[in-house]
């Protein structure tokens, strides 16, 4: 090939790289400038500041209905659990419930199952078999709301129960769900907790999973809200993406560090595995006690950074109790003392649980662990 | 991958054989040094374009956020991908021998859990060290012995033991995380004068292999492999147990790597980073190993794994929106790879 | 020497195996479960696997020439992206904007192409580039929001079914035939052969190597996009990680199907069978109670055998 022809293509080639990497950096700058924040765009609810937490009035029950469900009263049942994914401490938390639940019970048979990737085609492929195979109730925490509809709404065609937990489907493709903690409650929590570390004008940035995760965006829009209304003083910097992955939540923290210096006085980690990851950041930058650390995590993931006081206090609600709800709600579906029009579900140890909006069933409200209380808990 | 017709290129008229490669033509490596200059540069080309692109990074986002250049952020783009580029040393190897591995991602996963599951059980820290490398020879030396002695090509054997790595992690462990590990296991957080200790393992072993491939008979004989087995083995060159040997050499790197992955934090997951082994083998790739077989330098390798890092911190700085993040990579990783295309088609 | 006829008996044996271990597999998971060997529960194996079926028909063109398309996965989740996109933000009427997505579909691939021929990129660090791109594109046009609310006649098209099997099963069944035809009967399936068998040698027989490769890839890209939007229909929703693994399914079960990963070897129908062999197993092991951790150990040993088989049957393999 002629010289000057390679020389074309060469320098057209760098030339080419330069003027998309820059148009590429400018659009990103610009956009930027509205900073994403990870949010979604549907409607948020604030709740009021201050200490009080407001009661939503009572909905009629909007689930789903099996069709042509046999009679499972006091029958032994034959249950499925398939998570977002399996390998991740907060939905091992999850089964160890629900198989506590099934062990008490007594007459139910659970296994979970599940891919190890948090996908949407996976997990349908896997309701898809346990369809197949003949299950008498399925037990969900969805990877999407809408894509799991479909597949779901079969299994309620072929007389299944079907009951959710973590991350809902769209409401007429599950007869109940069980929620750890409303969205607004949650933000509100992880709101009123940062502003008490890092003072009502501190500046924090957020670790979350990814942008597509439905659950993400719900808190962090609340969240957003909730700030915006009640501390707006506060300046939120920046929100960074770490997967589900440790390491990877582990180094945006230490970037996040060292990107604002002394301007950061706090991180939340939106995952469970996020926020030890980012007080392993902290405390390996040698900066505990200047930065908080506050978010959601499972208590022995964190024990040892309340120990040592690089965190104050973690939230999350009790995964294993989240489960152990949902079986006992997928029990009593079969038992017919849940139905649609109930205002509570009798769920075992933890007493009586309130519906909320229709068909939601209410864990109870979101829990703070502490050095004091944190060696109480296993998982 | 590779085969005499991929080396073939549509390029009529020019000679083929892969004159970038040290010392694999025995009688020829005099008419090799004698080449000059112009040769030294074009088989260093690639490493200068990666050392002058991270300069220029550290320039650009140094200027605009001079927080960027602070100590304590360079630590940390050196250190977070350390372990990525010393596995990605191991599989410039088996790319230099015109093989590939996509299993090794699982393979850190399983390691990891080894190493870790080792440490909490009470068994000596060393053990616990040396274990995970130990078992990556073995099991990287059962896949070269399949893919040499069975003439089954390496991507089918490795996305099989993708499948098996992965599927037997969860069995085994069913997900649960390993915590309370003790704390004289975790070598990845000792520090050497005030240098992590991932960063000085990085440094040693890019060096040691480097001066080992130029200067060793089994370095040269992985380039002779790579380049044209027939011949290799017409010279004297043994290639199904140098296949071997470099799979087994790539399973210790990934196990030394797996012992610094695991070691970063207080536990350890029970999954590895998603497509971990898609960014070992584009550090490999864009470090100017070239995927024909044959030729590049390990060192390479490691400066792509630096420049990686590089462009995830600088975007964080540069706040380049989160949407927009991967495809910035994206443009820059084409153009690094571009640019090592379109200079190489000179040096022919 | 004639690339065809040479290969024909070879090719045949390991799709004989194949069939052997598909009807193996059959037989055995149907003993397991009695709900494995029902017409619904085939045909419903049909309607899951026509995203990576098709995606696999169109990498077993680009196998076979020698190359390899990473970018697959990226490429379904682009496509995916933009008919949402199109349909949503730009008000498109959605047939045109699935149109229009497919097309963007083909020219992701048609870049492809370009990269690998213009500039002489090796296919897989160039796949492997534009695998990224092409999922930064994605992620950058879509903003992280879903695309919900597809019209009712819109789902049906993969949820819906055609007399007695799902519209995919027709697609599927369409493709497949298609293909098999363009690879082994005509002078584009050839030249496809010869490329991968010697690329010099082809050039020098006046084939058109460089317009060839370009339209295999180009050809990769659409059917990906194709099963982008089959997808999307089959999920009722667009997420910018859709297809994500998806190149790797897609290789595993074109090269268990006796396509040879250096080029110049394998058929259509070995493809099918092998991506009939994975979802069986993938299904049958399911029903017979196996954990999904379970299922893709014994894939991963079942592509590991059958490559050993094949080669021990096969003891004139030269190439090493």
């Amino acid at each position: 090939m002629p010289i000057q022809k390679r020389f074309a293509e060469k320098t057209s080639t760098y030339l080419a790289n330069i003027i998309l990497t820059s148009v590429l950096t400018t659009v990103n700058i610009n956009a930027s400038a509205r900073s994403w924040t990870g949010a979604d765009d549907l409607p948020t609810a604030p709740l009021s500041c201050g200490t009080s937490t407001a009661s939503a009035a009572p909905r009629a029950y909007d689930g789903g209905t099996p069709v042509k469900a046999p009679n499972r009263k006091d029958k032994r049942l034959n249950v499925v659990d398939v998570p977002k994914i399996v390998g991740i401490g907060y939905f091992n938390a999850t089964s160890k419930g629900i198989a506590a639940a099934a062990k008490e019970l007594g007459n139910v048979e659970v296994r979970t199952d599940g891919s190890t990737k948090a996908n949407i085609d996976d997990q349908i492929t896997s309701i898809d078999n346990y369809i197949t195979r003949g299950v008498d109730g399925i037990l969900f925490a969805a990877n999407d709301p809408v894509a799991i509809a479909p597949i779901l709404k079969r299994a309620l065609a072929r007389g299944i129960n079907v009951v959710g937990y973590d991350a809902d489907a769209a409401r007429n493709a599950r007869q109940w769900f069980v929620n750890q903690a409303e969205f607004n409650s949650m933000a509100k929590v992880l709101i009123d907790t940062l502003a008490r570390e890092i003072g009502a004008g501190g500046s924090f940035a957020i670790v979350t999973s990814t942008f597509v995760t439905p659950n993400q965006a719900r808190w962090i829009a609340e969240m957003s809200a909730y700030q915006a209304k009640c501390f707006p003083q506060m300046k939120w910097l920046e929100t960074v993406e770490a997967q589900e992955d440790n390491v990877l939540s582990f180094t945006q923290t230490t970037t996040l560090i060292n990107k604002y210096g002394n301007k950061l006085a706090g991180i939340v980690g939106m995952t469970t595995v996020a926020t030890p990851a980012a007080a392993e950041a902290i405390a390996q930058a040698k900066k505990c006690g200047k930065v908080a650390v506050i978010g959601m995590a499972t208590p022995n993931a964190i024990k040892p950074y309340l120990n040592n006081g690089c965190m104050k206090s973690a939230v999350l609600w009790n995964p294993v109790d989240l489960g152990y709800a949902a079986m006992y709600a997928l029990r009593a579906i079969a038992d017919e003392t849940l139905k649609p029009g109930s205002v509570s579900l009798k769920a075992g140890r933890l007493g009586e649980l309130k519906v909320v909006k229709g068909s939601e069933i209410l864990l109870g409200e979101p829990y703070v662990f502490t050095k004091s209380n944190v060696n109480r808990f296993d998982f | 991958m590779t085969s005499s017709t991929e080396r073939q290129a549509p390029d009529v008229g020019t000679c083929t054989v892969s004159d970038a490669t040290p010392g694999a033509h025995g009688r020829n490596e005099t008419t090799l040094r004698r080449a000059g200059i112009r040769e030294q540069f074009g088989r260093w080309r690639q490493q200068f374009v990666l050392v002058g692109t991270i300069a220029t990074l550290f320039i650009v986002v140094g200027t605009i956020n001079p927080m960027f250049l602070s100590g304590s952020n360079i630590t940390n783009i050196f250190a977070s991908n350390a372990y990525i580029a010393i596995a990605a040393i191991g599989m410039s190897l088996i790319i230099i021998c015109g093989h590939i591995d996509v299993s090794v991602g699982a393979l850190i996963g399983v390691l990891a859990m080894v190493s870790g599951w080792l440490a909490v059980e009470e068994y000596p820290t060393w053990l616990a060290w040396v274990a995970p490398v130990v078992i990556g020879v073995i099991v990287n030396a059962f896949i070269g012995t399949l893919v040499a002695y069975g003439r089954i090509p390496s991507i089918i054997v490795t996305l099989g033991m993708l499948s098996i790595l992965k599927g037997g992690l969860i069995s085994v462990t069913g997900g649960a995380w390993l915590s309370n590990l003790p704390p004289d296991f975790l070598i990845a957080q000792f520090q050497l004068f005030g240098v992590p200790s991932t960063v000085w393992f990085m440094v040693a072993l890019t060096l040691a292999t480097a001066v080992w491939m130029h200067w060793s008979f089994l370095g040269r004989a992985f380039y002779a492999v790579g380049s044209n087995a027939e011949a290799a083995q017409i010279v004297g060159i043994q290639t199904a147990p140098t296949v071997v040997m470099a799979f087994a050499i790539h399973g210790g790197f990934a196990g030394v790597a797996t012992v610094l992955f695991a070691t970063q934090m207080q536990v350890i997951q029970a999954t590895v980073p998603v497509n971990l082994e898609l960014a070992i083998i584009a550090s490999a790739v864009v470090g100017g190993v070239s995927i024909l077989g044959g030729r590049g330098l390990v060192v390479g390798a490691t400066l792509a794994a630096i420049l990686f890092a590089t462009i995830n911190s600088s975007l964080i700085f540069l706040d380049v929106s989160a949407y927009w993040l991967r495809a910035t990579q994206a443009v820059l990783i084409l153009g690094a790879v571009l640019a090592d295309i379109a200079s190489r088609r000179k040096v022919r | 020497m004639n690339v065809q006829a040479a290969s024909l008996p070879r090719c045949f044996r390991h799709e004989a195996l194949l069939l052997v271990l598909l009807a193996a597999a059959l037989l055995s998971l149907a003993w397991q479960s009695d709900r494995f060997l029902t017409a619904d529960n085939l045909l419903n194996q049909a309607r899951l696997m026509t995203e990576v079926s098709l995606i696999a028909i169109g990498m077993t063109f680009v196998i076979v020439s020698g190359g390899i398309d990473l970018s697959v996965g990226s490429i379904f989740g682009l496509v995916a992206i933009s008919m949402g996109v199109l349909w949503q933000s730009c008000g498109l009427p959605l047939p045109l904007a699935m149109f229009l997505a497919i097309a963007a579909g083909g020219m992701a691939g048609w870049l492809n192409g370009f990269v690998v021929t213009r500039f002489g990129v090796p296919s897989l660090i160039a796949t492997l580039a534009t695998l990224i791109l092409y999922r930064g594109l994605a992620e950058g046009i879509s903003q992280g929001r879903s695309v919900r609310g597809y019209p009712e006649w819109f789902l049906q098209l993969a949820q819906g079914d055609l007399f007695w099997a799902p519209h995919q099963f027709w697609l599927l069944t369409t493709c497949a035939v298609v293909a098999t035809l363009i690879l082994g009967w005509t002078t584009f399936g050839r030249a496809t052969y010869a490329i991968g068998a010697n690329e010099t040698a082809t050039w020098f027989s006046g084939i058109d190597t460089r317009c060839t490769k370009v339209w295999i890839y180009t050809a990769s890209g659409l059917l990906s996009a194709m099963a982008a939007v089959i997808f999307v229909s089959r999920v009722s929703t667009t997420r910018s990680d859709m297809g994500t693994g998806m190149e790797l399914e897609a290789i595993t079960a074109v090269v268990l199907g006796g396509t040879s990963i250096f080029g110049g070897r394998g058929t259509v129908v070995g493809t099918v069978l092998g991506l009939a062999l994975i979802q069986a197993l993938k299904n049958g092991l399911s029903l017979a109670g196996v954990k999904s951790d379970g299922v893709i150990v014994v894939i991963g040993l079942v592509l590991i055998f059958t490559s050993i088989i094949s080669n021990l049957c096969s003891h004139d393999e030269g190439r090493s």
